[in-house]
């Protein structure tokens, strides 16, 4: 199938809503078999998007037999300290956990209605949090139901665009194997892509 | 007065068309592509009329994030 038209806005909303789902999942935790075969259908074209979407549909489609789990671990939980990558907007932005950046998504999830269904542990300033609560705004998932792009972009620069990026970086950098160099390439290349055209829609 | 309607195409299509160049739209068949009936769950839950519009596979990926 080729992309020969410039799709309507709607469909962009539902092809950005499922590449932000995508890599929340790929960040929330170790994949599991159910979730690699998905990712055998991913595809793309030769942008840089593409490319890592291509990259981890290869990747998916010989899987190890953990289904990565012996690469994200490490990444994510590692000894003791809590691994190598420490994906939190407040790491990130104050250098403390459980700080300020966290208090002001929290303001923000009651003000959209988004309360955190209690199955995870980790606080809510999670990149992977925080990329399932754009899918969420775009679809229309919450209370507050389906959000405009402006609110999707006042979401996405207070919450997201200051630090994201900096996280795909260092999964790149940090000691990581094949699999989630593809996932930073990924985030880095969907976030600059989000950061451009909100620019353009403003 | 108002040229809300005329501003507002040119803006939408540049953005469009970076989303297309950027490769975001060769990107839908694979992101959306679900377990076989993606496209018929949303045509259902959109005949329902509740704006609810998650692909199936969509809702795929969140359940199995769960946040």
């Amino acid at each position: 199938m080729h992309a020969a038209n410039v799709p309507v806005e709607a469909d962009f909303d539902e092809i950005r809503a499922g590449l932000y789902a995508l890599i929340a999942r790929l960040l929330s935790g170790p994949l599991d078999a159910q979730f690699v075969d998905h990712m055998c259908q991913l595809e793309g074209d030769t942008s840089a998007l593409g490319l890592a979407l291509n990259k981890l549909a290869a990747l998916a489609k010989s899987p190890p037999p953990d289904n990565f789990a012996d690469e994200y671990a490490p990444l994510f939980y590692g000894q003791g300290q809590g691994g190598e990558i420490l994906p939190f907007a407040s790491y990130y932005l104050t250098g403390q956990l459980y700080d300020a950046p966290l208090a002001a998504i929290r303001d923000d999830m009651l003000k959209l209605g988004i309360q955190p269904t209690g199955s995870v542990k980790e606080p809510e300033d999670h990149i992977a949090f925080l990329l399932d609560m754009m899918h969420g705004l775009i679809t229309g998932r919450f209370a507050a139901g389906a959000v405009g792009v402006p609110d999707q972009q006042g979401f996405y620069a207070r919450h997201i665009e200051p630090w994201a990026s900096e996280v795909f970086s260092d999964l790149k950098k940090a000691d990581s194997a094949d699999f989630y160099v593809a996932v930073a390439d990924l985030g880095l290349a969907f976030m600059e892509i989000e950061s451009e055209a909100f620019k353009l829609a403003a | 007065m108002e040229q809300k309607q005329k501003s507002e195409t040119p803006v939408k299509r540049g953005r469009r068309e970076f989303l297309t160049m950027a490769g975001v739209a060769a990107a839908g068949t694979g992101v959306l592509a679900g377990a076989g009936s993606a496209q018929a769950a949303e045509e259902l839950s959109k005949d329902k009329g509740q704006g609810y519009q998650e692909t199936a596979h969509v809702r795929t990926y969140y359940e199995l994030a769960k946040f």
